[in-house]
């Protein structure tokens, strides 16, 4: 029962940033714009979180050095992708090579080639008195840190935003039909540009939960693909952040348990097959799930009359 | 899309050329610009990068080494491109290839003869990549998956498949590293240009590339792909079945990309080893998007990144500049290029626009 339990609390430490990137992702495709940097805004956001977690010795400029470089990024996607009509995906494959680059030459020039890995100690988790003595709950639901915490408090206002108010409407309807928006007097490109910048400042805290809440250092592979994972998962919840969060959950327990498996050691299961479930996962249940709500213009640039 | 934009022509080559060398310029500038912050001379590392790089035959001859599998990661790319489809998951059918030739290599050196081992091994490997694409494309005919994702989730698959093959069955005999033993002289590709360890993998390269250019623009499976790409309603109405086009462009851009993991492994590498070239994937997109995924053009777009990345690793070995300096200009380059077909487009519009205004005063 212990370990269930901490293995289920685990799942949910591990949710979180695939939960924020995909609720970013959410926003954005609603709007039109896949954010196919989202790999490099998550690098960019563990690199910059680290950096400036480590230079203040404060975990809150860490957050905002991170969602100021994730903003970053997203910018030369936006004007790129939106001002500049470029490919999305293949602009996304040019900012994941240029960030890689990027994140690995800053980090040498900063830090040279320190001898031992530098670290600074992971975000704590807060207990919130009364509720955290639920027993089994408790302990999953409410020994959580505070950037957790604030991401389950983000779904619901993420959810009412776009689907109860007109400042929803207007973001879906750049992304189910520019050319009616347009005509309504809304300003498409500005509408998508501005999606995109806050992805990429909740891609930004998501890079940075890896380096600053799970690891507490950072390298060059902790990332390792999890942006992607973020946006499969934006995907499979039927670009609703509800189904974010679900889905979220879904890969934090997948994570958790081959994390736990391979500290288990056991010789008789390869641990490469637990590294790859989040992944096969992916993939099944992209095949599995019946894509129903997927934005009509998604990933489709608007060139307004010229 | 970018389809859009191919409707504005009315650029030659020559403005081609232009604005791909002035955006390279640009990109290596925003890269350099960095190095004084570790005590680099900018125009110093400029220097050092093309003294040293066309100072021998050697590492000049180490610029077609790297080509080599760039230009087939880029054709692989570019052929699901023409379809309209997005393979990213090259990386991934690459040590699916990679995986296959060495296997073979390993499994049939010394015991038949090594020009049917290297045979053997090449066919391996398209199979391999080929039967991955495939079936990628097979979920997005099937199930209408998203082959973006599918594709993407599968090279992180494949690697750890590998991983788990380098630990176990493929792994060398003394056991120490995740990597396979090396392999046999017999089973090496030969090398074609003496003093350099250019291997008749370039060959093969560019013989693909002009392959694949005819395919897709000389036969009738090449024209189903590309009207699939263009227009599926279009496509379906003269008869052509886009699914089936969705599985053979997968299969094909699979055994591209596979063919690079033979080339790698018996060309260059001679073995096979945890994080193999690991972004040659990526790249292979740049690559094919530099050239507007052009197969001729990705030879030439191959051959600039080949440059850059030896050029890099002199700028590594001579100064104080890092490796990752070399992904910072493939990025910038990367980037820039996409901005100059922005430019190249705004210019196109503008020259139509004044057309129209100089046709109409003459009405």
């Amino acid at each position: 029962m212990e370990v269930f339990i901490n293995l289920i609390a685990r799942a949910f430490f591990m949710s979180t940033p695939l939960v924020l990137g995909a609720v970013g992702e959410v926003i954005a495709e609603r709007t039109g714009m896949m954010v196919t940097a989202v790999e490099g805004i998550f690098l960019i956001g563990a690199w910059g979180g680290f950096l400036g977690a480590y230079l203040s010795g404060n975990m809150l400029i860490g957050f905002l050095t991170a969602m100021a470089c994730g903003m970053a990024v997203a910018l030369i996607y936006g004007v790129t992708t939106v001002y500049m009509y470029q490919h999305q995906i293949v602009m996304g494959t040019a900012i994941a090579i240029l960030v890689t680059g990027f994140c690995s030459f800053f980090y040498r020039i900063i830090f040279g080639t320190p001898t031992t890995p530098l670290t600074v100690t992971p975000l704590s988790d807060i207990a919130i008195p009364v509720l955290s003595d639920i027993p089994v709950i408790g302990r999953i639901l409410f020994e959580q840190n505070l950037v957790t915490y604030l991401t389950w408090i983000l779904v619901p206002i993420v959810f009412y935003v776009l689907f109860r108010t007109s400042l929803g409407l207007t973001l879906r309807s750049c992304g189910e039909n520019p050319a009616a928006a347009d005509a309504a007097g809304i300003n498409v490109q500005r509408v998508r540009f501005l999606a995109v910048l806050l992805a990429g400042v909740l891609g930004g805290i998501a890079g940075a939960y890896y380096s600053l809440c799970n690891v507490g250092m950072y390298n060059a592979q902790i990332i390792g693909g999890r942006g992607w994972i973020a946006f499969g998962i934006c995907f499979l919840g039927n670009w609703n952040p509800v189904g974010s969060l679900i889905f979220g959950i879904v890969f934090g327990i997948s994570e958790a348990v081959g994390t736990y498996v391979r500290a288990l050691g056991l010789s008789s299961v390869p641990s490469e097959l637990f590294s790859m479930l989040p992944y096969v996962l992916v993939i099944v249940l992209t095949v599995c799930r019946k894509n129903l709500h997927v934005p009509d213009k998604l990933g489709v640039n608007y060139v307004k009359e010229e | 899309m970018s389809r859009n934009e191919k409707k504005i022509k009315g650029d030659g080559f020559a403005s081609m050329l232009f604005w791909t060398a002035a955006a390279i310029v640009l990109g290596l500038f925003c890269s350099f610009i960095f190095l004084p912050l570790i005590g680099v001379n900018p125009l110093d590392a400029l220097g050092i990068m093309i003294t040293q790089v066309f100072s021998n035959a050697y590492s000049m001859g180490n610029i077609l080494v790297k080509t080599t599998p760039l230009i087939l990661t880029g054709l692989a790319f570019a052929f699901t491109y023409k379809a309209n489809l997005y393979n990213i998951g090259a990386q991934g059918q690459f040590y699916a290839g990679c995986i296959c030739a060495a296997a073979v290599s390993l499994g049939l050196q010394n015991r038949v003869p090594g020009a049917l081992v290297l045979l053997l091994a090449f066919a391996a490997s398209i199979v391999g990549g080929g039967f991955v694409g495939a079936l990628i494309g097979f979920l997005k005919a099937r199930f209408n998956a998203n082959e973006f994702l599918v594709s993407m989730m599968s090279t992180y698959v494949i690697t750890y498949f590998m991983q788990l093959l380098l630990r176990t069955v493929l792994q060398e005999e003394k056991g120490e590293y995740l990597q396979t033993d090396y392999l046999d002289n017999s089973v090496w590709l030969p090398r074609i240009i003496g003093g350099t360890s250019v291997s008749l993998g370039i060959v093969i390269a560019v013989a693909a590339a002009v392959l694949v250019w005819v395919v897709l623009y000389k036969t009738s499976v090449g024209y189903r792909v590309r009207v699939t790409g263009m227009n599926q309603d279009a496509a379906r109405m003269a008869g052509i079945s886009p699914k089936r086009q969705y599985v053979l462009a997968f299969a094909v851009s699979g055994a591209i990309a596979g063919l690079a993991g033979f080339v790698e492994v018996n060309g260059m590498q001679h073995m096979l080893l945890t994080n193999f070239d690991t972004d040659i994937g990526s790249y292979g997109i740049g690559i094919a998007i530099l050239a507007n995924a052009n197969p001729i053009g990705i030879i030439f777009s191959a051959l600039l990144f080949g440059i850059l990345q030896v050029g890099g690793t002199a700028l590594g070995h001579y100064s104080n500049a890092p490796a990752s300096v070399i992904d910072l200009m493939q990025g910038w380059v990367m980037v820039f290029v996409l901005v100059s077909f922005f430019v190249r487009r705004q210019l196109g519009v503008r020259r139509m626009k004044h057309q129209k205004t100089v046709s109409g005063e003459a009405a």
